[in-house]
């Protein structure tokens, strides 16, 4: 994990190496982003649609980190790359996860389980508030 | 309302300054206004004029603006930051002098030095510019100038991106600034909270100045989170373990870690607002489905950690100097690791403790009060360790000292006021009260003001090569301390009486009485502020006799004191090979530590570039002509901004090569003024004699 990072490379292999590299990481964004939008423009159910850009936005984060930012589990610095995406995933998954948590909580406490524009007459099948 | 938009001046008209304010109604409010907005421009013509008068522009722009030298950008960062700090501590005052006056009756319920949407401004202003133009950049400014030194190396890792940090932070900055003359600034605090700034409560050009404002800055903020990661992994010298770094360098590590999680958090945030306010969207409004509390959500995510990464180098510095200044060695380095590391990480899952009242049921509020206090476990492990440091060491009372004493006292107070509040049955009682802005200044100023001055004393003789007045540095850390008790210990009874925060008015007279305390402690934090000001003055006037071109004035253990002072642009002759945790105390317990290197060789540094000060003046314009409305002049900076992008990316850039002569020259000369000079004992550390050669004889750490 200390060890210095002064692997000798042959410029010249790497430049093409990155060059196919980034290529493709653009090629695949431009396809899951396309299709992040072609998915909101189809009329698929919105379940499937949001599943669809979830997917995609995994894929996209995945593609960047992979070809843009060379992070990879086999290199001389895969130990690095893995404590990195570990601590990542968990830090990212306590903001997600804590947003979700509050705000569904929320959503509940303010008589969310009706949406938001319902007409007034359905009031009276409101649930009681929790405590 | 309707604004009309001039398509080539945008909202710009001539009824939007203070002067204009104070053409139409002249009161006290009006005359306030006015006045501060000379002094910005007296202030800013007063600068041209000594900078063409002295001739500076041209050594301005060569030596600093356009210099990658993560040294030179660490002053300009703390620069700028004590002239904000000026600004913000001036309207801490005003407000405090408003809140004497403002007793209201039922009769006329207002009253005061400053109208009420004047106070808000003030509110606002000074805790944006104390959090992100003061705070940030005293810690950013700081890192910059110790971290390489201290890890072995002679750069960040991006000199250049470090360069478009500064620039990005200080057009920030400027917008802020600028806000003083041009128009009004929002009046929704620090946080700026929808629904009330929405487009349909604030229309006006205040909440824009502020978005723009933090979203520029923020940029910079994460480019310098990014860089300084990774600088701690990357350009450690050889030898410099993880274990074997000076704690500095762990808080700085924490510190990029959380910058770069914490960051975009904010720029959400803001963005989102953004949108809602430019472009009809509806995140934070009751219409069409959105939800304000999101907004208070995604910016306490960032939040909260941010007042960690504030507070986090402070750390750094007072482990650094309870070391030194009781020529002691650290008192549980692993446990100051671990607990800096536990609280990067817990920091970011407690921000709910922010908005407890926004009422979430029970078992969410609890997870997040337990949460909340258990971050004071790490925290008090590090007051326990300063304190073992300190212990039974022979302890010179320098101006630093003074300063990590005062923090003590005062930050266990105001840590234990915040794990009362992390209670959430007691936060329903007192939040949203003046006790609550005495807890946050109770952690601020002792820990990161504190913090920050200290540091800047400890370090200053390795900038600029002069030792600053020990005398009316502890003069100042005695007056701060003095005045952050009178002015903030008033305010947690005044809270616990019910007085609301951000109050312009109250009808009280019971809260007199601490008012006029309140102020007087104001008068001392003005005091404190003439009496820094005045120890760069008077210490620069004596700065022969204060010279230390030893370089190390404190008998220090880590590596940034074994260069001379100033240090120079390479920090290092040669890359030293570290074999130990404070390497520099072991080369000094082996005896010689100025043995020359074997060999010199040739030293290769980054070149300087205008890419930064090009970068920083188009988003200045970029976010002014934004805020404005003024729609060309955002299209012509956007589009510089990305053609000096590709400009700076298509250029193949040649880095400066230092020829191993000069480099030996200046390092041999450096080692025949050591000789020359008497080493001085620790007693005699505070005068004259101390030029910079430590008897090491006495070298214990
Ligand atoms: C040095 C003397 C200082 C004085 C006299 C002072 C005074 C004040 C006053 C009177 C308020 C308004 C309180 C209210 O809302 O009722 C305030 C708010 C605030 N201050 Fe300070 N302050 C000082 C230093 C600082 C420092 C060093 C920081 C941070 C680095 C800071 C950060 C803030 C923040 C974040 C707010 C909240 C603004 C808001 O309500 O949105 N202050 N201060």
């Amino acid at each position: 994990m200390t060890k210095p990072n002064t692997g000798e490379v042959n410029p010249k292999d790497t430049a093409a190496h990155e060059i196919r590299s980034y290529a493709t990481g653009f090629v695949i964004s431009l396809i899951l982003t396309i299709a992040a939008f072609a998915a909101v423009l189809s009329d698929l159910s919105p379940t499937l649609k949001i599943l669809i850009i979830c997917i995609a936005a995994l894929l996209q984060v995945t593609t960047h980190l992979r070809n843009f930012l060379h992070l990879s589990f086999s290199g001389n610095q895969s130990r690095e790359d893995l404590l990195l995406v570990l601590f990542s995933a968990s830090l990212l998954s306590i903001m997600a996860g804590g947003t979700i948590w509050i705000l569904s909580d929320l959503h509940g406490r303010m008589h969310g389980d009706q949406a938001a524009h319902a007409e007034p007459a359905e009031h009276s099948h409101n649930r009681a508030p929790e405590d | 309302m309707i604004q009309q938009t001039n398509p080539i001046f945008g909202r710009l008209d001539w009824s939007v300054t203070p002067y204009t304010d104070l053409l139409n109604k002249v009161t006290s409010s009006t005359i306030v206004g006015a006045g501060a907005a000379t002094v910005l421009v007296v202030g800013a013509i007063g600068a041209v004029a000594l900078l063409t008068w002295m001739r500076w522009w041209k050594p301005l722009f060569r030596d600093w603006l356009t210099s990658a030298d993560a040294k030179k950008i660490g002053i300009m960062y703390i620069v700028l930051a004590l002239v904000m700090m000026a600004r913000g501590i001036i309207e801490g005052f005003v407000m405090r002098a408003h809140q004497a006056t403002a007793l209201g009756t039922l009769a006329a319920p207002e009253s005061g030095l400053v109208a009420p949407d004047h106070f808000a401004q003030l509110f606002s202003t000074h805790g944006t510019i104390m959090i992100f133009f003061v705070a940030m950049p005293l810690l950013i400014g700081l890192i910059n100038f110790v971290l390489p030194q201290q890890l072995g190396a002679r750069d960040m890792a991006f000199p250049v991106l470090n360069q478009v940090s500064l620039g990005m932070t200080a057009a920030g900055a400027g917008l802020i600034m600028i806000s003083l003359l041009v128009g009004q600034f929002g009046t929704g605090g620090w946080t700026m909270y929808p629904p009330y700034t929405g487009i349909e409560y604030s229309p006006g050009e205040g909440v824009d100045y502020w978005l723009w404002a933090i979203m520029i800055s923020g940029i910079g903020s994460t480019l310098t989170g990014m860089n300084f990661a990774v600088t701690i992994f990357k350009k450690r010298a050889p030898g410099m373990h993880f274990m074997r770094m000076p704690l500095f360098c762990w808080t700085s590590l924490c510190v990029a870690i959380m910058l770069i999680y914490a960051m975009p958090a904010l720029t959400v945030s803001s963005t989102m607002l953004l949108l809602d306010r430019y472009a009809g969207f509806h995140f934070f409004t009751n219409a069409a489905g959105g939800n304000m509390m999101n907004y208070a959500n995604i910016f306490w995510m960032f939040g909260h950690p941010e007042v960690y990464i504030l507070v986090l180098p402070a750390f750094g510095v007072f482990s650094e100097i309870s070391s030194t200044f009781s020529g002691k060695k650290l008192y549980g380095y692993t446990s100051l690791v671990i607990a800096s590391m536990s609280i990067s990480v817990i920091s970011f899952t407690v921000w709910l403790h922010h908005f407890f009242t926004m009422g979430s049921s029970v078992p969410v509020n609890i997870a997040f009060g337990i949460a909340t206090m258990v971050i004071g476990i790490p925290t008090g492990v590090k007051i326990y360790d300063w304190m073992a440091t300190m212990w039974r060491g022979r302890i010179r009372v320098t101006t630093p000292i003074v300063y990590l004493v005062g923090f003590f006292m005062l930050f266990v107070i105001g840590g234990l006021s915040g794990i009362i509040l992390a209670n959430p049955s007691i936060d329903y009682q007192v939040h949203n009260s003046t006790f609550l802005v005495a807890h946050f200044h109770n952690v601020i100023i002792p820990g990161v003001l504190f913090g920050m001055l200290a540091g800047i004393h400890y370090w200053f003789p390795k900038a600029f090569g002069f030792r600053l007045s020990e005398t009316w540095g502890r003069l100042t850390a005695y007056l701060f301390i003095g005045g952050f008790l009178c002015t903030f210990m008033p305010l947690y009874v005044l809270g616990l009486m019910g007085m609301p925060r951000r109050s312009p008015t109250f009808q009280n007279p019971d809260f007199m009485p601490w008012m006029y305390i309140a102020a007087f402690g104001g008068v001392l934090m003005l005091a404190a502020l003439t009496s820094l000001t005045w120890t760069f003055w008077t210490s620069w006037r004596n700065r022969e006799r204060l010279a230390v071109p030893g370089g190390d004035p404190w008998n220090g253990a880590t590596l940034e004191w074994s260069s001379p002072a100033p240090v120079p642009e390479w920090n290092f002759p040669h890359i030293p090979v570290v074999t130990a945790r404070d390497d520099w105390g072991a080369t000094k317990r082996g005896g010689d530590p100025w043995r020359g290197p074997d060999e010199y060789v040739d030293i290769e540094m980054p070149a300087n570039t205008y890419f930064g000060v090009t970068l920083a003046g188009a988003a200045f314009l970029l976010g002014f002509a934004m805020t404005w409305h003024i729609w060309w002049l955002s299209i012509v900076s956007l589009f510089t901004i990305v053609a000096a992008l590709f400009w700076r990316g298509l250029q193949v850039v040649e880095p400066v090569i230092v020829p191993a002569e000069e480099v030996e020259r200046a390092d041999k000369q450096y080692r025949d003024r050591i000789a020359s000079l008497t080493p001085v004992r620790r007693v005699e550390e505070e005068t004259e004699h101390n030029r910079g050669v430590p008897d090491i004889t006495e070298f214990a750490g």
